[in-house]
């Protein structure tokens, strides 16, 4: 019988395995025409919540632009829509936006490339952690652009304390990744059960149980270790602390999840 | 060392065992031809290799190390099932996914290597939905085909190809193990295409591993005879059996075996007076033989 080379393999670190993953994540993003519907979503979100308050003679839902940004103060109970409808919101939508995304990956049966040449579950989880939180990220900043341009046209108030302003931006950005994590592992979890994962993805990201918890224990700090609790104390009286508590509470949780995810990935069948 | 070494290799779903002990050698350089009955659990054994299934039990090894070696399966091309493209993507599109996936240095260029390979150059423009069967499969190999795969898991790569469709994908398989090197376990139900080109077989039924043998060892076991149908059957049969060793009569014919030699076996029946009607040369290939077994097994 003929005798053939044995082959060589080359030791393959974590940062080309992520690189590879990472890479073909992002190019799905950049040519999904669903990565630019949800950020003109993103975009469109506020300035219809802005332009459409105090109309037919009620209240304005804000007197001031910001305020589609974030509260004054973090506010855990919701007494009116005004205090929920803000930026926090792209959360909503970045849930359905990863479970799209992800439930695309097991529908074409892309997954099945992905996990024949990445033996390591955690690859996964990482590159879809990262790329959704970079999406979501995305949209809190069309969600800028579209309150910003709402609020010049209803010619409402544009005071705010810049600093405050800016970290509760970043703050949310931040937050992504928590977010994107715990959709990710949402999908990964539910991932024979597309209806179950968005449903999922959806409540969860309302934020429901936190407020809920909320109505029970009040406006209580404690409630920032959770991620719709930090993600409402990124708020216009925000400071360095809160950015701070902000980035180990995303990435506490993005840890967490990652893990789950992985261990659920790794102890049963991909699809 | 072997390509795929497996033992006693478990797999239930649901308490069923769609595969039960299960061992398997596929050596290095090989097309292993993986053949078995729908449920047998050639697609299961396969899924379990590329780590799309988890094992109840057993161990699998990838060229002498874990199957869950991550620089092993970075080498590893699959297509099972189907594609795994996206179908609004186009083929290049598709490729360029999978190439950045695989961090290749030259994805273009990789991307027009394999596109070569399975001749269609012309239609990387093409979006995957709008694809045939047939390119579709061939899609699917230059997908498994990117980045120097060292094994190659094909299952069911021939369903549904036209005959000229099946000739392609042959050529194709025989080219990259023979100038790329990579080991092929391919599973068919079209024994005839796949006695064409294994170099091995496996033969799998109900979970288990039935038989494995070389292709030498099956062209061994897969015999030559003649068929004859003549006046005087009674004659032909005496005839021919005093003269060779292995003769039969079965299903109405007279049947010499492993005698290659027709044009003897005619001249015996005229000098016996003895006029020959029907003369057919046969071989037992490896759909006979592959009956043959299971006939043998599930009595």
């Amino acid at each position: 019988m003929e005798t053939r080379l044995e082959p060589k393999f080359e030791r393959l670190s974590v940062s080309r395995r992520l690189r590879g993953m990472l890479g073909v994540d992002f190019y799905r993003l950049f040519h999904t025409p669903m990565f630019y519907i949800f950020l003109a979503i993103a975009a469109i979100i506020p300035a219809m919540v802005l332009s459409t308050g105090g109309q037919d003679g009620g209240a304005a839902l804000y007197t001031n632009t910001w305020n589609i940004i974030a509260a004054d103060t973090p506010l855990y109970v919701v007494r009116d829509i005004g205090d929920y409808a803000n930026m926090n919101m792209v959360f909503i939508f970045g849930g359905i936006m990863v479970s799209i995304f992800i439930g695309h990956d097991y529908r074409s049966g892309y997954v099945k490339q992905l996990f024949t040449t990445h033996a390591k579950k955690r690859d996964y989880m990482m590159s879809k952690s990262i790329v959704c939180a970079f999406a979501m990220a995305c949209m809190c900043g069309t969600y800028l652009l579209g309150g910003a341009f709402a609020g010049i046209l209803t010619g409402a108030s544009m005071r705010v304390n810049f600093g405050s302003l800016l970290v509760a931006i970043l703050g949310k950005m931040v937050m992504s990744l928590g977010w994107a994590s715990l959709y990710t592992f949402l999908n990964v979890l539910f991932r024979r059960h597309f209806g179950i994962s968005i449903a999922s993805s959806f409540f969860l990201g309302t934020g429901i149980p936190i407020i809920g918890a909320a109505a029970i224990l009040g406006n209580n700090s404690a409630l920032n270790v959770f991620l719709y609790g930090s993600s409402v104390n990124a708020c216009l009286s925000s400071n360095l602390v809160t950015l701070g508590t902000c980035v180990v509470v995303s990435i506490a949780w993005a840890i967490i999840y990652n893990l789950l995810g992985s261990a659920v990935l790794a102890r049963s069948d991909v699809y | 060392m072997n390509a795929i070494e497996i033992r006693g290799l478990k797999k239930s779903f649901r308490g069923l065992y769609a595969l039960d002990g299960l061992d398997m050698t596929v050596p290095v350089g090989a097309i292993y031809g993986f053949i078995g009955e729908n449920g047998s659990g050639k697609s299961t054994t396969e899924k379990l290799l590329c780590g799309h299934l988890v094992p109840d039990s057993g161990k699998m090894k990838l060229f002498g190390k874990s199957y869950k070696d991550a620089a092993i399966r970075y080498r590893v091309g699959a297509l099972i099932e189907n594609t795994g493209c996206f179908p609004n993507s186009s083929i290049y599109q598709n490729l360029m996914m999978q190439a950045i996936n695989l961090t290749l240095d030259n994805p273009n260029e990789e991307i027009q290597r394999v596109l070569k390979i399975v001749r269609m150059e012309d239609e990387a423009k093409l979006k995957f939905k709008k694809c045939s069967l047939g390119m579709k499969q061939r899609i699917g190999i230059a997908m498994a085909l990117l980045g120097d795969p060292a094994l190659l898991i094909l299952d069911e790569p021939i369903n549904g190809l036209d005959t000229d469709g099946m000739r392609i994908m042959r050529e194709i398989l025989l080219d990259i193990t023979q100038n790329c090197g990579c080991t092929v376990l391919i599973s068919s139900h079209i024994l005839g295409e796949l006695e064409k080109i294994a170099t091995h077989y496996g033969i799998i039924r109900q979970g288990k591993m039935v038989q494995e043998l070389t292709a030498a060892e099956m062209e061994g076991r897969c015999r030559m005879f003649t068929s004859i149908k003549a006046d005087d059957m009674q004659t032909a049969f005496l005839t021919l059996r005093q003269k060779y060793d292995n003769v039969k009569a079965e299903e109405g014919y007279v049947r010499v075996y492993d005698v290659n030699d027709t044009e003897g076996i005619v001249d015996t029946l005229m000098k016996s007076g003895c006029i020959p009607g029907e003369v057919t040369k046969n071989r037992i290939g490896l759909e006979e033989y592959y009956i043959d077994l299971m006939s043998k097994k599930g009595a």
